[in-house]
C-alpha cells in the first residue's frame, strides 16, 4: 500500500563560514525517514534545534531540501517547482502554529477558506458552496464568513485555518505546533475537532509539537527528533508506555503532568548542543545517563527493535 | 490557610483597564494569601487575570491599569499605598520577579554579569568589585556553568535556559523572600524546564516564598503546595495541591484538570468546556462561570456566588459546593 | 478577547474596520488638522479658475509691488499681477505636480520594491544597485541634466522628481515587505498553490498599504517643496504661469521694501506643507499601536 507521504534520507544543511573554523556544515535535517499512511497520524516530538518544523516547511515545498526525496501519494515532489506543484497541492495542506499571523487580516473569512480552491481554479458556485460546507464542518456559523479574523477568538481562528486547510479535500495535512499557542480549554476542542476530522474525511496528518500530552492524544506512530535526527519512531503506545531510547525516557520523565503521584527524577542534565557543534559519536551522549565509550565515538544508526519501532542507540532498553 | 502570619496578604484587589470603549474591571476582589516557605500556584488560562495579579503586587500595570480597590500586605506593610520611590525599594530587593521571555528580560546591550551586579549596586549598594564577586557567585547558584567565565558573556550568547537563570539570579540577588514568577519556563524546552523549576525548587527550600503563575495544570501539580484556581478575573477555588487534584470542587477546575491531553495513557475524547471566557466588557449576570457550566442550575445566573471556605484550608466559589461534598466525588458533567 | 498583558494588537490588523478608523482619526488632533488644511489647498486648487479675483497674467505696470488693497487683497508684483489670483493658479499647479510625481513613483516603487523584496536575488540586488545609484544624485544635478534635453518646464519637474524620488519608495516597500514575507499567512498562500502574482497583489499590498500612505502623505510635502525649489532655480514651471517656488524667487529681491510677495508665497508654501506633515503623523501615531491610548 503506496503511503500518503513518503520521505527518504531528507536533509538540509548549509556550509556556513564561522570566524575561526572555516566552512562548517550545519546539519539543520540529517537524513530523516519516514512514511505517513492513509488516515494516520504520525506525531514528531522533539525540543528546540531538533529540526522537526524544517522538516515540515521542506515536505511543504517551503524550503528546498538539499538531499533526500519525498513522495506525495507515491509521486516524486522533491524537484519539482511552484508550476508543476501546482495541481498536486491540492492533496496537501496545512495548519500552523499562530492562529492570528496565519490568517491575512485584511480578507474577509470566506475569502481565506476558499483561497486554496480559488487558486486550483475551482468555479464561483462550487466554491462558496464549499466554503459554507467548511464552516460549518469546523464548529462555525455560516455568518462568519463575512467578518474578519480579528472579530474571532483564538480557537475560532484556528477553526478558521483548518477550515482551509481542508477546502480543497487534501489527503494530507501537516500541522504545526497547530494547538501550542491555545488555552488548555480550547486546544481540547480542536484537538477533539482534529480527531474527528481525521475520522469524518481518511485524512493523513503529519502533527508536530512539543507537547508530548497533545501528541500522544491524536497520533497513531511518533517519531523523536534530536539535533536533526530520528532517534526514535514507532507506534504510539510503544514510545510513551515503553520507550526504548534514553531521550525520550528522559523527555517524558521531564514533562510535568497534571497528576499528584509522580515520581521526582533528576532533570535531564546539560543543555541542547549548538547545530555547529554536534558531539562526536551519539550526538545524544553528553547528556545520556547511559552513555559508554562507545557511544562517545561510534555513531549510532536507526535499527529496528520490534515491528515497526526503530531506535537509533547502542544501548536501548 | 496557613497558621503562620503569611507573607503576602492580598485582600480583595480589584483592578480596572481603560480601554477605547471606558474603564473595564479585569481583578475583582481578588484575595488570597501566600505562606512563608511554601509555592503557591496560580492557575488559569488567558483572561483570568493571574499575570494581572503579579502585575498588581508589583505595581507595574502601566498607564493603562489602575488599582481600584484592595490591599496587598507585605510584612506589615500596605503595597497598594506606597509611593513609587518606596516601591523601587522593594521591588528586586524585597519581592524579585521572574517573567516569561528571558529574551526581553535582558538588557541585550549589556553583560549578564553586570545585570546582575547592578541588582547588587543599586539595593545593597555594594561596591564594583563586592558587587561582581556576589554577583559571580549567585551565576554559580543558579547553576550556570563556568560562572565567572561567563560574567562576560552577552545575553545572545546564552541559551534560553541559561538565560532565565540569570534573570533568576537578580531576582533572588538581594535575598527577598518572596519570588513572583509568571510563566517562568513556558517559553522554554521540556528538558530545560524542568531544570528551571527543580532550580525554583531548591530556592523555596532555602531561601523564599514563591508566587507561581501558569497555566500549565502539570507544573502546578509538580511545584505547588498549595493552588489558587483563577476565572474571569476572581478566585474561584484555593485548595492544597494533593486536595485539589485528588478532589477538586468547582466545575470549572474539574473541567481543566480533565481537558489536559494525558501523556500516561491516550484519552479518548477530550471533555470540552464549550465557549470562551468572558472578556472584561461582557461579563455575565451571576456567576461567571454559569455560561460554560455543565452544572449551572438557574440559581447561578441570579446569584453570584461568594469565595465560602469549606474548610480550614478550602475555598471554593459555586452555590453547588456544599451539595457536591456531600454527595459523592462526581459533579453532574 | 482576552486582555493580555505586554501584547499589543498587531499593526497589521489597525486599520479593519471603518467605524473604528474613523473614531481613532477623529481622536488624532493632528490628523484631523492636518487634514482640514490639505482640503482646503485641493479645494483652492481644484476651484481655481473659479477663485481668482483677477486673469493670473494680467499685467498692470502701474501698479506693481502695490501692499495689499480692496483691489487686490494680496498686493501686487512686479508686473503689477494680484498676487491672490497667483497664489490660486500656483495652489493648482503645485497640486498637480505633486499628484503626477506620487502617482508615478508610488506605482513605479511599489511594483519594483514588491518583485524586489519578495522574489529577492538578482531582482533585488538590481534594485538595490539603483536606488544607491540615485542616492549620489542630488536632484537639482538630475534636474538640470532633464532640463538641458527637455527644457525646461512643468513636465521637466515631473521627470526628474519621479526619477529622484520612485526608489526611496521602492526601498521602503522592499522593507515592508521583507518583514511581511515571512508571515505565516503567506505560508498559507504558497501551500494554497496561489501565484505569485496572486499573492502580491491579494496578500503582499494590502498589508504594506498603511505604511506606504504615512509616508506618501509626508513625501508630497516634499515633493512640492522639491518643485518649488525646481521653479525658484528657474528648471521648473515657467512665466506665465504662477509656481509658488517661482513666486518667492520673483520677490526675494524687493523683500526689503516690498515684501508681499515672497511672504505670502512663502506662508501658502508653509502651510500646505505643515498640513500634509500634520495629517501624516496623525495617520503614522493612529497605525502605530504602541502609541495609541497615550
Amino acid at each position: 500500500m503506496t503511503p500518503v507521504l513518503r520521505v527518504q534520507n531528507l536533509s538540509r544543511s548549509f556550509a556556513v563560514s564561522r570566524a575561526g573554523s572555516g566552512r562548517r556544515e550545519l546539519k539543520a535535517v540529517d537524513a530523516v525517514s519516514f512514511d505517513v499512511g492513509e488516515a494516520e497520524t504520525l506525531g514528531i516530538v522533539g525540543e528546540s534545534g531538533c529540526g522537526k518544523t524544517t522538516v515540515a516547511r521542506m515536505i511543504l515545498k517551503l524550503l528546498p531540501s538539499s538531499a533526500g526525496r519525498i513522495e506525495l501519494g507515491g509521486r516524486d515532489i522533491t524537484h519539482l517547482d511552484e508550476a508543476a506543484m501546482r495541481p498536486l497541492r491540492r492533496a496537501m495542506h496545512a495548519v500552523f502554529q499562530d492562529p492570528l499571523s496565519s490568517l491575512n487580516p485584511r480578507l474577509k473569512v470566506r475569502d481565506i477558506v476558499a483561497e486554496p480552491l480559488r487558486s486550483q481554479g475551482t468555479d464561483r458556485r462550487a466554491v462558496g458552496a464549499r466554503v459554507r460546507e467548511m464552516l460549518e464542518v469546523v464548529g462555525l456559523a455560516a455568518e462568519a464568513g463575512e467578518r474578519f479574523p480579528h472579530a474571532f477568538s483564538g480557537g475560532q481562528r484556528q477553526r478558521i485555518a483548518i477550515a482551509r486547510a481542508l477546502a480543497a479535500r487534501p489527503r494530507f495535512v501537516v500541522c504545526d505546533e497547530a494547538t501550542s499557542a491555545l488555552d488548555v480549554s480550547v486546544q481540547a476542542q480542536i484537538l477533539n475537532l482534529l480527531a474527528d476530522l481525521q475520522r469524518r474525511f481518511g485524512l493523513s496528518l503529519l502533527f508536530i509539537s512539543h507537547n508530548l500530552g497533545a501528541i500522544r492524544h491524536l497520533s497513531h506512530r511518533v517519531a523523536v527528533m534530536y539535533l536533526g535526527r530520528v532517534v526514535e519512531i514507532g507506534p504510539e503506545a510503544d514510545i510513551f508506555d515503553r520507550p526504548a531510547h534514553p531521550y525520550t525516557a528522559a523527555l517524558l520523565a521531564a514533562v510535568p503532568q497534571p497528576v499528584i503521584d509522580q515520581p521526582a527524577a533528576a532533570p535531564l542534565a546539560g543543555e541542547i548542543p549548538n547545530a555547529f557543534d554536534r558531539p562526536d559519536g551519539c550526538h545524544f551522549h553528553p547528556r545520556c545517563p547511559k552513555a559508554q565509550a562507545r557511544c562517545r565515538v561510534e555513531d549510532p544508526r536507526l535499527e529496528a527493535r520490534r515491528d515497526g519501532h526503530l531506535v537509533r542507540c547502542h544501548f536501548p532498553q | 490557610m496557613t497558621v503562620t502570619p503569611a507573607l503576602l496578604d492580598i485582600r480583595d484587589l480589584s483592578v480596572a483597564f481603560r480601554t477605547e470603549a471606558g474603564p473595564r474591571e479585569v481583578l475583582s476582589k481578588v484575595s488570597f494569601t501566600v505562606g512563608r516557605g511554601e509555592i503557591l500556584g496560580i492557575v488559569g488560562e488567558s483572561g483570568s487575570g493571574k499575570s494581572v495579579t503579579a502585575l498588581a503586587v508589583m505595581r507595574l500595570l502601566g498607564s493603562a491599569g489602575t488599582i481600584t480597590g484592595g490591599s496587598v500586605g507585605l510584612d506589615g506593610a500596605d503595597l497598594v499605598s506606597l509611593s513609587e520611590r518606596e516601591m523601587l525599594e522593594i521591588r528586586g530587593r524585597k519581592i524579585g520577579m521572574i517573567f516569561q521571555e528571558p529574551m526581553t528580560s535582558l538588557n541585550p546591550l549589556l553583560t549578564v554579569g553586570f545585570q546582575v551586579a547592578e541588582v547588587l549596586r543599586r539595593h545593597l549598594g555594594l561596591a564594583a568589585r563586592a558587587a561582581r564577586e556576589r554577583a559571580s557567585a549567585l551565576l554559580d547558584r543558579v547553576g550556570i556553568p563556568a560562572a565567572a567565565a561567563r560574567y562576560d558573556d552577552y545575553p545572545h550568547q546564552l541559551s534560553g535556559g541559561m538565560r532565565q537563570r540569570v534573570v533568576i539570579a537578580m531576582a533572588i540577588a538581594c535575598g527577598p523572600r518572596l519570588l513572583i514568577a509568571d510563566e517562568p519556563t513556558t517559553a522554554l524546552d521540556v528538558t530545560i524546564q524542568a531544570q528551571i523549576l527543580a532550580l525554583i525548587r531548591e530556592l523555596r527550600d532555602s531561601e523564599a516564598s514563591v508566587m507561581l503563575i501558569t497555566h500549565d495544570m502539570g507544573v502546578i501539580a509538580r511545584m505547588a503546595d498549595r493552588v489558587v484556581v483563577m476565572y474571569a478575573g476572581k478566585v474561584v477555588e484555593c485548595a492544597p495541591l494533593a486536595d485539589l487534584f485528588t478532589a477538586p470542587l468547582h466545575p470549572y477546575t474539574r473541567l481543566l484538570l480533565a481537558a489536559v491531553p494525558p501523556v500516561r495513557a491516550k484519552a479518548e475524547r477530550l471533555p470540552v468546556i464549550p465557549g470562551t471566557m468572558p472578556s472584561p466588557g461582557a461579563m455575565p449576570a451571576g456567576c461567571r462561570f454559569h455560561t460554560r457550566c455543565p452544572a449551572a442550575l438557574p440559581a447561578c445566573r441570579e446569584r453570584s456566588p461568594a469565595l465560602e471556605a469549606v474548610s480550614p484550608t478550602r475555598l471554593s466559589r459555586c452555590l453547588r459546593t456544599p451539595e457536591f461534598l456531600a454527595g459523592s466525588r462526581g459533579a453532574a458533567a | 478577547m482576552s486582555i493580555e498583558i505586554g501584547r499589543d494588537p498587531p499593526a497589521l490588523a489597525a486599520l479593519s474596520g471603518l467605524a473604528a478608523f474613523r473614531s481613532r482619526f477623529l481622536a488624532q488632533r493632528n490628523a484631523v488638522i492636518g487634514s482640514v488644511i490639505v482640503a482646503i489647498v485641493v479645494a483652492v486648487a481644484i476651484m481655481a479658475p473659479l477663485l481668482a479675483p483677477h486673469p493670473y497674467a494680467d499685467t498692470d505696470l502701474f501698479n506693481t509691488w502695490n501692499p495689499p488693497s480692496p483691489e487686490n487683497w494680496l498686493g501686487t508684483d512686479k508686473l503689477g499681477r494680484d498676487i491672490l489670483s497667483r497664489l490660486i493658479i500656483g495652489a493648482r499647479t503645485s497640486l498637480l505636480v505633486a499628484g503626477a510625481v506620487l502617482a508615478i513613483t508610488l506605482v513605479v516603487g511599489v511594483i519594483a520594491g514588491m518583485m524586489a523584496g519578495y522574489v529577492g536575488g538578482r531582482t533585488d540586488a538590481a534594485l538595490m544597485r539603483v536606488v544607491d545609484l540615485t542616492l549620489a544624485f542630488p536632484e537639482v544635478v538630475v534636474a538640470i541634466l532633464i532640463a538641458a534635453m527637455l527644457g525646461p518646464g512643468v513636465t521637466t519637474v515631473i521627470v526628474t522628481l519621479a526619477l529622484v524620488w520612485w526608489p526611496g519608495i521602492a526601498r521602503l516597500t522592499r522593507s515592508l515587505v521583507l518583514v511581511l514575507r515571512e508571515e505565516p499567512f503567506i505560508d498559507a498562500a504558497i501551500v494554497s498553490a496561489t501565484p505569485v502574482p496572486v499573492i502580491l497583489w491579494r496578500h503582499i499590498l494590502p498589508n504594506i498599504l498603511a505604511p506606504l500612505l504615512v509616508r506618501a502623505s509626508v513625501g508630497v510635502g516634499f515633493i512640492i517643496m522639491a518643485e518649488a525649489t525646481l521653479s525658484f532655480l528657474g528648471l521648473g514651471v515657467q512665466e506665465p504661469l504662477p509656481s509658488w517656488g517661482g513666486m518667492i524667487r520673483d520677490g526675494l529681491p524687493a523683500l526689503r521694501s516690498d515684501p508681499y510677495l515672497a511672504l505670502f508665497a512663502s506662508v501658502a508654501l508653509g502651510i500646505t506643507i505643515i498640513g500634509l506633515n500634520l495629517l501624516g503623523d496623525g495617520l503614522r501615531d493612529m497605525l502605530d499601536p504602541k502609541l495609541r491610548g497615550r
